[in-house]
Protein backbone atom coordinates (compact mmCIF):
# COMPACT_ATOMS: atom_id res chain seq x y z
CA UNK A 1 0.00 0.00 0.00
CA UNK A 2 2.84 2.34 0.73
CA UNK A 3 4.64 1.64 -2.48
CA UNK A 4 0.98 2.43 -4.17
CA UNK A 5 1.36 5.46 -2.44
CA UNK A 6 4.86 6.30 -3.51
CA UNK A 7 3.33 5.89 -6.92
CA UNK A 8 0.52 8.10 -6.87
CA UNK A 9 2.82 10.58 -5.29
CA UNK A 10 5.01 10.17 -8.22
CA UNK A 11 2.92 10.37 -11.07
CA UNK A 12 1.02 13.94 -9.14
CA UNK A 13 1.60 17.55 -10.03
CA UNK A 14 3.45 19.39 -6.89
CA UNK A 15 0.71 20.70 -4.94
CA UNK A 16 -1.27 18.17 -6.64
CA UNK A 17 -4.46 16.33 -4.71
CA UNK A 18 -4.89 12.53 -3.30
CA UNK A 19 -8.24 11.70 -2.19
CA UNK A 20 -8.46 8.30 -0.08
CA UNK A 21 -12.27 6.75 -0.20
CA UNK A 22 -13.23 3.85 1.93
CA UNK A 23 -15.66 2.08 3.86
CA UNK A 24 -14.24 2.40 7.67
CA UNK A 25 -14.32 -1.19 9.59
CA UNK A 26 -16.86 -0.55 12.22
CA UNK A 27 -20.58 -1.03 13.03
CA UNK A 28 -22.84 -2.11 10.03
CA UNK A 29 -26.63 -2.12 11.01
CA UNK A 30 -28.90 -4.00 8.60
CA UNK A 31 -32.61 -2.09 8.71
CA UNK A 32 -35.72 -3.04 6.94
CA UNK A 33 -36.27 0.91 4.88
CA UNK A 34 -39.49 1.89 4.01
CA UNK A 35 -41.50 5.31 3.65
CA UNK A 36 -43.42 4.80 6.86
CA UNK A 37 -39.53 4.69 8.33
CA UNK A 38 -36.88 1.85 9.28
CA UNK A 39 -35.97 -0.97 11.72
CA UNK A 40 -32.80 -2.33 12.74
CA UNK A 41 -32.69 -6.11 12.32
CA UNK A 42 -28.83 -6.60 13.32
CA UNK A 43 -25.29 -6.08 11.72
CA UNK A 44 -23.36 -7.70 9.84
CA UNK A 45 -19.91 -8.95 11.41
CA UNK A 46 -16.34 -7.59 10.16
CA UNK A 47 -14.19 -10.63 9.07
CA UNK A 48 -10.14 -10.60 9.80
CA UNK A 49 -9.50 -9.69 6.53
CA UNK A 50 -11.83 -6.24 6.60
CA UNK A 51 -10.08 -5.48 10.14
CA UNK A 52 -6.81 -5.93 8.94
CA UNK A 53 -7.17 -4.47 5.72
CA UNK A 54 -8.73 -1.45 7.32
CA UNK A 55 -5.79 -1.58 9.97
CA UNK A 56 -3.35 -1.73 6.75
CA UNK A 57 -4.20 1.38 5.22
CA UNK A 58 -4.53 3.50 8.34
CA UNK A 59 -0.65 2.15 8.72
CA UNK A 60 0.23 3.39 5.17
CA UNK A 61 -1.74 6.77 5.17
CA UNK A 62 -0.08 7.45 8.85
CA UNK A 63 3.59 6.31 7.42
CA UNK A 64 3.37 8.36 4.02
CA UNK A 65 2.17 11.42 6.49
CA UNK A 66 5.06 11.06 8.66
CA UNK A 67 7.65 10.60 5.76
CA UNK A 68 6.46 14.23 4.77
CA UNK A 69 5.38 13.69 1.36
CA UNK A 70 2.00 14.69 1.61
CA UNK A 71 -0.58 16.71 4.05
CA UNK A 72 -3.79 15.85 5.15
CA UNK A 73 -6.01 18.56 4.57
CA UNK A 74 -9.75 17.32 5.54
CA UNK A 75 -11.22 14.63 6.97
CA UNK A 76 -14.63 13.70 7.55
CA UNK A 77 -17.15 10.38 7.66
CA UNK A 78 -20.20 9.83 6.40
CA UNK A 79 -22.89 6.87 5.27
CA UNK A 80 -23.56 5.22 2.38
CA UNK A 81 -26.30 2.75 2.05
CA UNK A 82 -26.18 -0.43 0.19
CA UNK A 83 -30.42 -1.95 -0.76
CA UNK A 84 -31.67 -4.78 -1.73
CA UNK A 85 -35.52 -5.52 -2.94
CA UNK A 86 -35.69 -9.24 -0.63
CA UNK A 87 -33.97 -10.52 2.39
CA UNK A 88 -32.49 -13.50 -0.01
CA UNK A 89 -31.31 -10.75 -2.64
CA UNK A 90 -29.12 -9.63 0.84
CA UNK A 91 -27.72 -12.66 1.44
CA UNK A 92 -27.09 -13.72 -2.12
CA UNK A 93 -24.97 -10.75 -2.05
CA UNK A 94 -23.21 -11.12 0.56
CA UNK A 95 -22.23 -14.48 -0.51
CA UNK A 96 -20.77 -13.33 -3.59
CA UNK A 97 -19.51 -10.29 -2.76
CA UNK A 98 -18.01 -10.00 0.27
CA UNK A 99 -17.90 -13.34 1.74
CA UNK A 100 -14.12 -12.40 2.68
CA UNK A 101 -14.91 -9.31 4.43
CA UNK A 102 -18.07 -9.51 6.19
CA UNK A 103 -20.27 -12.30 7.80
CA UNK A 104 -23.79 -12.13 7.90
CA UNK A 105 -25.47 -15.01 10.78
CA UNK A 106 -28.35 -16.84 10.31
CA UNK A 107 -29.61 -15.58 13.72
CA UNK A 108 -29.47 -12.13 12.11
CA UNK A 109 -30.30 -13.01 8.61
CA UNK A 110 -33.92 -14.78 10.27
CA UNK A 111 -34.68 -11.09 11.81
CA UNK A 112 -34.16 -9.78 8.63
CA UNK A 113 -36.56 -11.92 6.79
CA UNK A 114 -38.99 -11.83 10.10
CA UNK A 115 -39.25 -7.99 9.33
CA UNK A 116 -39.56 -7.96 5.96
CA UNK A 117 -42.61 -10.17 5.93
CA UNK A 118 -44.11 -7.85 8.07
CA UNK A 119 -43.67 -4.78 6.72
CA UNK A 120 -44.79 -2.26 4.29
CA UNK A 121 -44.60 -3.52 0.69
CA UNK A 122 -42.07 -1.46 -0.48
CA UNK A 123 -39.77 -2.59 2.54
CA UNK A 124 -36.12 -3.09 1.24
CA UNK A 125 -33.28 -4.61 2.88
CA UNK A 126 -30.38 -1.70 3.70
CA UNK A 127 -27.36 -1.75 4.94
CA UNK A 128 -25.55 1.15 6.50
CA UNK A 129 -21.62 1.45 5.65
CA UNK A 130 -19.75 4.07 7.63
CA UNK A 131 -17.11 5.57 4.85
CA UNK A 132 -14.06 8.25 5.19
CA UNK A 133 -13.13 10.56 3.17
CA UNK A 134 -9.06 12.04 3.44
CA UNK A 135 -7.91 14.74 1.08
CA UNK A 136 -4.36 15.06 1.08
CA UNK A 137 -1.78 17.38 -0.50
CA UNK A 138 1.49 16.78 -2.21
CA UNK A 139 4.04 18.71 -0.77
CA UNK B 1 -31.57 -9.67 -7.76
CA UNK B 2 -32.00 -6.11 -7.81
CA UNK B 3 -30.07 -3.63 -5.28
CA UNK B 4 -28.71 -0.24 -5.52
CA UNK B 5 -25.37 1.25 -3.97
CA UNK B 6 -25.73 4.34 -2.54
CA UNK B 7 -29.40 5.53 -3.76
CA UNK B 8 -28.76 9.14 -1.50
CA UNK B 9 -25.47 9.87 -3.57
CA UNK B 10 -23.78 10.45 -0.15
CA UNK B 11 -20.42 9.59 -1.64
CA UNK B 12 -20.75 11.97 -5.20
CA UNK B 13 -21.89 14.84 -2.86
CA UNK B 14 -19.26 14.31 0.07
CA UNK B 15 -16.70 14.10 -2.44
CA UNK B 16 -17.79 17.07 -4.52
CA UNK B 17 -17.23 18.74 -1.40
CA UNK B 18 -14.18 17.28 -0.65
CA UNK B 19 -12.33 17.99 -4.08
CA UNK B 20 -12.30 20.22 -7.48
CA UNK B 21 -11.79 18.74 -10.29
CA UNK B 22 -13.07 21.27 -12.58
CA UNK B 23 -10.86 21.37 -15.49
CA UNK B 24 -7.86 18.67 -13.67
CA UNK B 25 -6.58 15.68 -15.07
CA UNK B 26 -7.51 13.14 -12.64
CA UNK B 27 -6.52 9.67 -12.12
CA UNK B 28 -8.93 7.13 -10.31
CA UNK B 29 -7.72 4.28 -8.68
CA UNK B 30 -10.06 1.35 -8.19
CA UNK B 31 -12.55 2.75 -10.14
CA UNK B 32 -14.73 -0.62 -11.17
CA UNK B 33 -17.39 -0.51 -13.20
CA UNK B 34 -16.91 3.46 -13.31
CA UNK B 35 -19.72 4.34 -10.84
CA UNK B 36 -18.43 6.79 -8.63
CA UNK B 37 -16.18 8.06 -11.98
CA UNK B 38 -19.70 9.38 -13.59
CA UNK B 39 -20.37 11.87 -11.21
CA UNK B 40 -17.46 13.59 -11.65
CA UNK B 41 -16.01 13.16 -14.94
CA UNK B 42 -17.92 15.75 -17.02
CA UNK B 43 -16.05 18.11 -15.15
CA UNK B 44 -12.65 17.12 -15.44
CA UNK B 45 -10.82 17.96 -18.17
CA UNK B 46 -9.32 14.33 -18.15
CA UNK B 47 -10.05 11.02 -16.22
CA UNK B 48 -8.05 7.78 -16.32
CA UNK B 49 -9.55 5.15 -14.50
CA UNK B 50 -7.38 2.31 -13.26
CA UNK B 51 -7.93 -1.42 -12.06
CA UNK B 52 -7.28 -5.40 -11.92
CA UNK B 53 -10.62 -6.18 -12.43
CA UNK B 54 -11.30 -6.69 -15.90
CA UNK B 55 -14.46 -6.98 -15.95
CA UNK B 56 -15.49 -4.23 -13.98
CA UNK B 57 -13.53 -2.54 -16.52
CA UNK B 58 -15.69 -3.86 -19.52
CA UNK B 59 -18.71 -2.84 -17.85
CA UNK B 60 -16.93 0.76 -17.33
CA UNK B 61 -16.25 0.82 -20.85
CA UNK B 62 -19.48 0.08 -21.93
CA UNK B 63 -21.86 1.80 -19.86
CA UNK B 64 -19.51 5.38 -20.31
CA UNK B 65 -22.16 8.48 -21.01
CA UNK B 66 -21.34 9.51 -24.77
CA UNK B 67 -20.67 12.94 -23.35
CA UNK B 68 -17.65 11.38 -21.64
CA UNK B 69 -16.30 9.57 -24.25
CA UNK B 70 -12.68 11.04 -25.80
CA UNK B 71 -11.93 12.40 -22.07
CA UNK B 72 -12.42 9.54 -20.05
CA UNK B 73 -10.39 6.25 -20.28
CA UNK B 74 -10.13 3.09 -18.45
CA UNK B 75 -7.24 1.27 -18.54
CA UNK B 76 -5.93 -2.76 -16.52
CA UNK B 77 -3.33 -1.37 -14.55
CA UNK B 78 -1.77 -2.14 -10.89
CA UNK B 79 -1.70 0.87 -8.47
CA UNK B 80 2.12 -0.33 -7.64
CA UNK B 81 3.12 -0.14 -10.98
CA UNK B 82 1.69 3.26 -12.44
CA UNK B 83 1.96 3.11 -16.45
CA UNK B 84 2.07 7.46 -16.15
CA UNK B 85 4.71 9.81 -16.42
CA UNK B 86 5.65 11.88 -13.76
CA UNK B 87 3.22 14.85 -12.77
CA UNK B 88 0.76 13.09 -15.30
CA UNK B 89 -2.46 14.23 -12.80
CA UNK B 90 -3.55 16.99 -10.97
CA UNK B 91 -5.44 14.93 -8.97
CA UNK B 92 -5.94 11.52 -7.70
CA UNK B 93 -8.51 9.41 -6.01
CA UNK B 94 -8.39 5.94 -4.51
CA UNK B 95 -11.74 4.24 -4.39
CA UNK B 96 -11.92 1.65 -1.64
CA UNK B 97 -8.33 0.79 -3.05
CA UNK B 98 -6.15 1.28 -0.15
Amino acid sequence: MVHALHEIHRALVDGGVLIDLRPLSDRRPVEIASARGSVEAGCLTDLPKALADDSAANNAMEQVNAEGIFSMEQTETFPVFYTWDTPNDFREYIADEWSNFLQLDEETFNRVRSIWASADGDARVRLRMKMLIVRWRKR
Amino acid sequence: MSMQIDPERNEAKTLQKFADFAGRRVLEVGCGDGRLTWSYASAAQKTTGIDLNESDLRVARIECPSDLSGKTFFAHADSIHLPFANESFEAALLTSSL
